[in-house]
């Protein structure tokens, strides 16, 4: 019967497709075409950003002909990392992939990943060069777990242009809540619907303007001394925060311009906001898209506060230990390429982010770029001048994702003129309901 | 023995027999909707009843912890709330607005196929690319949208990042898109009504409205049924839209039931909540379904 020939065959295909699927977990080294032994690199970084790495990437391979880094982008931080979830600790999985700062703690659980520190070790490879206070965000127990690569962090930036037609110092910005809210009064043109200060939505604001503070986001030393079990957004210098965004809301002076930054910058290069925090990866897209003179300042705190410094933000790269031995060391070499001075210099240039190492501030190319556009420079400084500290160090969860996404929504429930009071209080329970649920399930016993 | 004591075995025997070549002939879509349909349902309903680790793994039995958990949290409710919402605001006025272009365009002029295509051209624009279109009108700072405002002078409207008009930008970008296939199934019932009906209508006496309201609508009432069961399903289940207009927000006003359920499974990897929510989504989709059947049934028409 030709039916039942048909059904064996179908039968058979599924077979075969679910030995395919498990015939899959072999360590042999992926190669390229001409032979040469494959890194797989997934990064996150789109723009000029991206094109930078296709060219690291590109220089590389012309320098050596051992390996071949494909360096692949796979959409953002979030979307990478639910892709990696998807391959981790599989033969699939990337041999090198960039992960945003606030998925280390995950990482580090996931058992994906071979330390760094490894391979360090092995190589009495030399991090003195590098800024301590990079390498202590990545620094768990002493140990490094993944390669810093692209650091940043939050700065103001301002229109000089909209200051001097408010009567204000172009050259002096604000540096408190007071003075943001006092120039943002002066700055906001309601006939022209323009706003003084924005923030973007986005969590990570809000825990650089708590650390900017000195306090930390969760207790046991911010998850550095042992498992994380309660948030502490409910503490004063958060809810300042929220009572200074709620005052600017309520007198007008405030924009909101939601979740998405290229929005918030959009706004800001159209004149319709006269100041915002923005990443100081940004700088150079804005300082490009902007048809006046952009002015940076340093995180502000409130007043009488003196600043304590910003946690380092941005992403580090990560080993998979999944894959073939011979890939590993590729990804080694390259990541050891990536920090050269040089490279370094070209990468911070090209993009705003912070060299790792202190001598790429040497590079000709980094002083040219600082002498020509000053506003770089305040990422360094403020990054220099940072305290090393708990608060600074940046706080350790593995549900970082969601409650970025609860602070969020959290803003926007301030905006919408709910008390801050009662915000960072539903807040604070949410996320000690995430943090609690997460140590249940996933903390290591 | 009589001949019927004689065939009945051998019915008997072919019965069985019919069954065993039916379930050969059904058995390729069988076999597929085991393995894509039915088998990620149940899978469904058991990762529903436990709590997964950070890898997706269901490793905590809780019983029906994910159900009560839903229904005390604020969030869900307000999902709930929200994605009900989003129902009555896209379903009738899409439905509405096809309908009106089918009929006006049912006629016979001149040059109408061109406006039949124009109608129904939001078929062939995908969910992604309809979507970027009008996140671009609505853009808080530099859209379109507020720029027409501004010129009638107006204040600028906060589209996407106001609670209060998130949803409704959302439903309007869904109702544009949806245009284009309620449009086209609409015309075709619309012209398969048969002329004769419309003449003998004419000759005795009956107007437009009367045609319209007498003939049109019981013949098209059938197509009208389909129409609307599928955009409530579809209405229910939109996810692309929400994903690149508002991915939720703001203060979780467009966090419908779909994109909950994808932030839960695929950003949180909290597959056992998501799956509670998902049994959720198919309950109320199935209760919708068969209350417009009991409802809807006794008003069609059928030849």
């Amino acid at each position: 019967m030709k039916k039942i020939g048909l059904v064996l065959l179908l039968s058979a295909a599924l077979v075969m497709t679910a030995v395919g699927c498990s015939n899959s977990s072999s360590s042999e080294a992926r190669k390229s075409d001409d032979g040469r032994i494959k890194v797989t690199f997934w990064h996150a970084m789109s723009g000029a950003s991206g094109e930078l790495i296709s060219k690291m990437a590109d220089d590389y391979n012309k320098k050596q002909d051992k390996y071949e880094v494909d360096a692949i982008f796979q959409g953002s931080y979030e979307e990478s990392l639910t892709k990696l979830k998807t391959v981790g600790g599989t033969a699939e999985a990337p041999t090198l992939m960039q992960v945003q700062e606030i998925g280390t703690k995950y990482m580090v659980n996931s058992g994906y990943v071979q330390p760094v520190q490894d391979f360090i070790d092995k190589d009495k490879f030399d991090l003195s060069q590098w800024e301590e206070n990079i390498l202590s965000y990545y620094q768990i127990d002493g140990k490094l777990y993944s390669f810093p690569f692209n650091t940043s962090n939050a700065i103001l930036i301002y229109n000089k242009d909209k200051f001097k037609e408010a009567g204000l110092d172009p050259e002096n910005p604000p540096n408190t809540f007071g003075e943001i809210r006092a120039a943002a009064n002066k700055l906001t043109n309601d006939a022209n619907n323009e706003k003084g200060f924005a923030l973007l939505v986005y969590g990570w604001f809000i825990e650089q303007l708590i650390a900017n503070q000195g306090a930390d986001f969760v207790d046991n030393g911010n998850g550095r001394d042992g498992l994380a079990t309660k948030s502490l957004l409910d503490s004063p210098e958060s809810l300042g925060i929220f009572e200074w965004l709620n005052d600017m809301n309520k007198e007008g002076t405030l924009g909101n311009y939601g979740r998405k930054w290229d929005d918030i910058r959009a706004a800001f290069s159209a004149g319709k906001v006269a100041m915002y925090l923005d990443s100081t990866a940004g700088i150079a897209g804005v300082m490009k898209a902007s048809p006046f003179e952009v002015g940076t300042g340093f995180l502000p705190t409130p007043d009488g506060k003196e600043p304590n410094g910003v946690i380092v933000g941005g992403a580090s790269l990560w080993l998979m230990n999944s894959v073939a031995e011979e890939e590993k060391e590729g990804a080694w070499d390259f990541t050891k390429y990536v920090t050269e001075p040089a490279v370094q210099a070209e990468w911070a240039a090209g993009t705003g982010y912070f060299p790792i190492t202190k001598a790429a501030h040497e590079e000709k190319l980094l002083r040219d770029k600082y002498a020509e556009a000053p506003p770089f420079l305040t990422t360094v400084k403020q990054l220099q001048l940072t305290k090393p500290g708990t608060a600074t160090r940046g706080a350790l969860i593995s549900v970082f994702p969601e409650t970025r996404n609860e602070v969020a929504t959290s803003i926007e429930k301030l905006y919408q003129g709910d008390e801050p009071k009662k915000v960072v209080d539903e807040l604070t329970a949410k996320v000690n309901k995430l943090i609690e649920e997460d140590n249940k399930i996933n903390a290591p016993k | 023995m009589s001949p019927i004591g004689k065939d009945l075995p051998r019915n008997k025997d072919s019965g069985l027999r019919l069954l065993t070549v039916g379930l050969l002939y059904l058995s390729p879509m069988l076999i597929f909707m085991l393995v894509f349909t039915f088998y990620p349902m149940l899978k469904t309903l058991y990762y529903s009843f436990y709590t997964t680790n950070a890898h997706g793994i269901p490793v905590l039995f809780v019983g029906l912890d994910n159900y009560i958990q839903l229904f005390q949290s604020d969030s869900f409710l307000t999902s709930l709330r929200g994605t009900f919402l989003y129902v009555l605001y896209t379903v009738p006025l899409g439905v509405a607005i096809a309908f009106f272009l089918a009929i006006i365009s049912s006629e016979r002029l001149r040059g109408i196929q061109f406006f039949r295509v124009i109608f129904s051209s939001t078929i062939g624009v995908s969910v992604a690319a309809g979507s970027m279109i009008f996140l671009f009108l609505f853009h808080p700072s530099i859209g379109f949208l507020n720029h027409v405002l501004d010129w009638i002078g107006l204040a600028p409207i906060h589209w996407l990042t106001n609670p209060k008009w998130a949803l409704i930008s959302v439903a309007a970008t869904s109702v544009w898109m949806g245009i284009g296939f309620n449009y086209i199934i609409l015309l075709g019932g619309i012209q398969g009504i048969p002329e004769d009906m419309y003449e003998s209508a004419k000759i005795d006496g009956a107007g437009y409205w009367v045609r319209l309201f007498r003939i049109t609508l019981p013949m098209v009432s059938p197509t009208l049924f389909f129409v609307i069961i599928v955009t409530v399903i579809h209405s229910f289940q939109s996810f692309g839209q929400i994903d690149i207009l508002t991915k939720g927000g703001p203060a979780e006003s467009t966090n419908l039931i779909v994109y909950s359920i994808y932030q839960n499974a695929f950003i949180h990897y909290k597959f056992g909540i998501a799956s509670a929510q998902a049994i959720i989504l198919f309950l109320i989709v199935l209760i919708a379904t068969i209350i417009q059947f009991k409802v809807g049934e006794k008003k069609v028409h059928y030849q």
